[in-house]
């Protein structure tokens, strides 16, 4: 009985992976077909991980996408680190409304926030493109670094901090010195999460992009509409064996560092 | 941290400088329209970098132009009624037809329409026409207008292109009525006709319809006649038929935004997609009926009377907001 | 306090404030201020007041899309759960490396693209598709049966894309449970529903609030789901905001049906706050 049991439960979890990666098997196995179109599988090739490199619109919009990634991400984690810290050591007017307009972002439909932020654009008569692409990515990442970061802090980080300051040393001594390796982790995950997200994109991005920004999802989105070429699932296998590589070598070095604490 | 910034200001610049230091033209067209490689050998040849982006429906593009900033785009590609209505709202400019090499290369025939009279705004560039596509391998029945669509047996089996004028336009047709018609009572019948068949109907899609067609995802289909004629090069079984109710013409053409910070480049670009060889190769990709006469798709008899038995699509001012409400009725 | 003091604050509070304000708090408001306006026939927007736009959302056509779309939302949120207690219940019975390795697993495709990833499933649940064509060949089904352009599509994408947003928060809500009060409650006898109704779920109930937001929020706005998998039929209010803003010209109406859906995500909030939910866990991954 408890066997049969086990099975079902093991059963169960494989059944759940199997939805989440099926869709993902197919488009690896579809990009090593023949056949320009994802209808049926003609044969196997390796030609669209070349033809790729050639299609010149899919490796612009690869190389927007990057570039806005970078820079809201360390944009969004430079603010957002101080702020978290900032806003948990002091007080001030007016905090407390600021506090309650951080997690707008996170909580409201994401399509409210792009909607709202191409109104303003155009208020400020701003041109659509990059530099509002860029802009958009840092509004919806900075409330998520700040509660990243938020998330390690505590009352011991700040008695430290305080007996620092105590001694003599000034803020950003403190704040360098004892403060940024204390909440590393949080900054490390915000700022993470603040990549995959500009990264992944679709919605806010499709209200504040213009002529000549287009990024990877909006490509991807256009071309679902007319038609996607087996290069782009090229594209997406690349991306995910990237994706497993960097997560590998941190599940590698994480247990490296847990043995070598046991080791000490 | 220091290099972080330095990196990200580095960033900064380069975005900066390649996005306004480079001679450049923005475009702004259907999609399925033009071939990528007409546009890159556009920019190889000029030196052009071309910002390309898509619509898909007339609306889409108005909608575009009125919310971006003046200048955003420089060349677009607006339907007849569009164009007339554009004008109407000084939002193109003026065309000098001198600058053309290749002005002569267009077919009079398309020249000097109602919604331009004097081709002062607009050039034409392709005409489209609304079709309807068989699959007459499970089709058996035969199918010559839109009352045929309504047979209960095409359950979930029809595509439609996703545009208020030409479906609504379709709907006030198989009554009878103009495809322009604005009367409450017309379109109301309109808006009757369509929920009756609307249970036929799989999806609307105006970007890629034929696929639909392709995948035997659905076996009829009210689309664009080159949309039809792609998926019957896939599938021959496809028959495409004129609609005896009448079906919709629309006149895409050439036209430059006011306000645009390249017109030269947009001359350039117009120009080059009047060429003979480039016709074709538009055409051949996405088959259209050509505007220019050196690119022979049909005889000009035949054409008089796609022309004759079409209806083109009027701009019909403020009463647009009556189509906006049917049409978020109907679907 | 000397003037050393003031800089750390200044430079590490100001960027937020200004942050807050110009890209939070204007927009909002501004759209806010927008959906008190009238548009004409091209998109222009006259200002003067008026709460037409608020008038025409109680319209029967577009209530239905609105309950239509909150239907949509409501069943992909419960799917999202029924999947993801069990996942997280069974899990924990492995060893801790297995578990962080599973929910590792359970990650990484989305840190891939996620409309690629919708794409996927079309290739899927066509009518000719992978699954229909399976079915057919092995004799279990005689036509293919009909997965997307219709709700049922537009549910797949959702559940899809939205469940690790339920299993993370679930699964750390489980992982909190003491063990022993679980086996304490089976020693007394216990039937395993009456320890999942009465342990598990009343502990877990504020993690899996947490879930249900992150999945239910998002639900209806995703427009680009019911576009690809819905074939331009289903609507759900994302679409109706985006053609408003996109096509029809109508900037204000969008922008009311936006500070409507923004009162009913507060509201939704609230309640999470109510039962004892902690803000600054929503949305953490």
């Amino acid at each position: 009985m408890e066997h049969k049991n086990k099975f079902l439960r093991n059963l169960f979890i494989i059944l759940v992976f199997i939805f989440l990666y099926l869709p993902i098997a197919v488009l690896v196995i579809y990009s090593f077909n023949k056949a320009k179109t994802n209808i049926v599988f003609t044969g196997f090739t390796t030609k669209w991980y070349t033809e790729l490199f050639k299609n010149r619109d899919l490796l612009e919009a690869f190389i927007n996408t990057i570039i806005i990634a970078v820079t809201s991400t360390v944009t969004s984690t430079v603010i957002g680190t101080t702020a978290a810290v900032g806003l948990y050591k002091y007080k001030f007017l007016g905090k407390n409304f600021v506090n309650k307009l951080l997690y707008i972002p996170i909580i409201i439909p994401e399509i409210v926030l792009g909607i709202a932020l191409l109104s303003v654009y155009t208020l400020m008569n701003l041109n659509l493109g990059m530099f509002t692409l860029i802009l958009s990515h840092i509004a919806f990442s900075i409330p998520f670094v700040i509660t990243s970061v938020r998330s390690t802090l505590s009352d011991t980080t700040k008695k430290i901090e305080e007996a620092a300051e105590d001694l003599g040393a000034s803020k950003f001594k403190v704040f360098k010195e004892i403060t940024l390796p204390l909440i590393r982790p949080g900054v490390i995950s915000g700022a993470t999460l603040a990549f995959t997200l500009s990264m992944d994109d679709v919605v806010i991005s499709y209200f504040t992009a213009g002529p000549g920004s287009n990024t990877l999802p909006l490509k991807i989105y256009s071309m679902i509409k007319t038609g996607i070429t087996p290069d782009v699932n090229a594209l997406t296998s690349l991306m995910l064996l990237t994706v497993i590589i960097i997560l590998t070598i941190s599940i590698i070095y994480q247990s490296r560092k847990i043995r070598k604490k046991v080791v000490a | 941290m220091k290099k972080i910034l330095f990196f990200l200001i580095g960033l900064l610049l380069i975005t900066g400088c390649t996005s306004k230091s480079t001679n450049q033209l923005n475009v702004l067209n259907w999609t399925s329209y033009i071939p990528d490689d007409v546009i890159s050998d556009f920019e190889e040849e000029y030196n052009i970098k071309v910002n390309y982006g898509t619509y898909s429906s007339n609306e889409e593009l108005l909608a575009k132009l009125s919310s971006s900033k003046k200048g955003t785009y420089d060349v677009v590609f607006p339907s007849d009624y569009m164009v007339s209505l554009m004008k109407e709202k000084k939002m193109l400019t003026k065309i000098d037809k001198k600058r053309f090499n290749n002005y002569e290369n267009i077919n009079p025939l398309f020249l000097k329409q109602e919604y331009d009279s004097k081709n002062n705004y607009s050039l034409p560039f392709l005409l489209a026409t609304s079709v309807l596509a068989v699959n007459t391998e499970h089709i058996k029945e035969n199918i010559e207008g839109y009352k045929d669509l309504l047979n209960k047996k095409y359950e979930n089996d029809i595509v439609l292109i996703d545009d208020q004028r030409i479906i609504i336009g379709a709907c006030l047709q198989v009554n009878g009525y103009d495809i322009n018609d604005t009367n409450d009572k017309h379109l109301e019948e309109a808006k009757k006709f369509f929920l009756k068949m609307k249970p036929n109907v799989k999806a609307f899609d105006s970007d890629s319809p034929k696929t639909f067609l392709m995948t035997g995802e659905v076996n009829i289909g009210l689309l664009w006649n080159a949309e039809a004629l792609l998926a019957q090069e896939y599938n021959p079984k496809i028959k495409i038929i004129y609609p005896k109710d009448g079906y919709a013409l629309s006149m895409d053409n050439y036209c430059i935004v006011k306000g645009s910070k390249n017109v030269d480049n947009a001359y350039l670009f117009i120009d080059y997609l009047l060429r003979d060889d480039i016709a074709k190769r538009i055409v051949s990709e996405y088959p259209y009926i050509a505007t220019n006469r050196n690119v022979s798709q049909m005889s000009n008899k035949k054409l008089k009377r796609i022309l004759k038995n079409g209806s083109y699509i009027r701009n019909i001012g403020s009463n647009i907001k009556k189509y906006d409400k049917t049409w978020a009725k109907m679907k | 306090m000397n003037k050393k003091l003031d800089l750390f604050k200044n430079i590490s509070l100001w960027p937020v404030v200004i942050y807050s304000f110009v890209l939070i708090l204007l927009p909002l408001l501004y759209i806010l201020f927008l959906s008190f306006c009238e548009t004409d026939y091209v998109g222009g927007i006259n200002y003067h007041f008026s709460i037409v736009n608020y008038l025409t959302i109680i319209d029967s056509t577009y209530l239905l899309i609105f309950a239509k779309s909150a239907l949509i939302g409501i069943i992909t949120t419960l799917i999202c759960l029924v999947i993801a207690y069990p996942f997280a219940i069974f899990l924990m019975d492995k060893k801790e490396e297995v578990r962080n390795a599973l929910i590792k697993l359970v990650m990484i495709p989305f840190l891939t693209n996620s409309l690629i990833r919708t794409y996927g499933w079309i290739v899927l649940l066509r009518k000719n598709g992978i699954i229909n064509n399976g079915l057919t060949s092995l004799n279990i089904i005689k036509e293919p049966l009909s997965l997307m352009y219709n709700n049922i599509g537009i549910i797949i994408g959702m559940v899809y894309t939205l469940l690790p947003f339920m299993i993370l928060p679930v699964y750390a809500a489980v992982n909190k449970l003491d063990p022993n009060l679980i086996k304490a409650a089976k020693d007394l006898g216990a039937n395993k529903f009456h320890v999942f109704k009465d342990i598990i779920f009343k502990e877990t109930i504020s993690g899996a609030f947490n879930g249900s937001l992150m999945v239910f929020i998002p639900a209806i706005g995703y427009f680009f789901i019911s576009d690809i998998l819905g074939g331009g039929k289903q609507m759900i209010i994302g679409n109706l905001i985006k053609d408003q803003f996109l096509t029809a010209r109508n900037w204000p109406f969008g922008s009311a049906i936006s500070i409507f859906l923004i009162i009913v995500t507060f509201l939704l909030v609230r309640v999470y706050k109510k039962i004892g939910g902690n803000i600054d866990e929503l949305g953490g991954m």
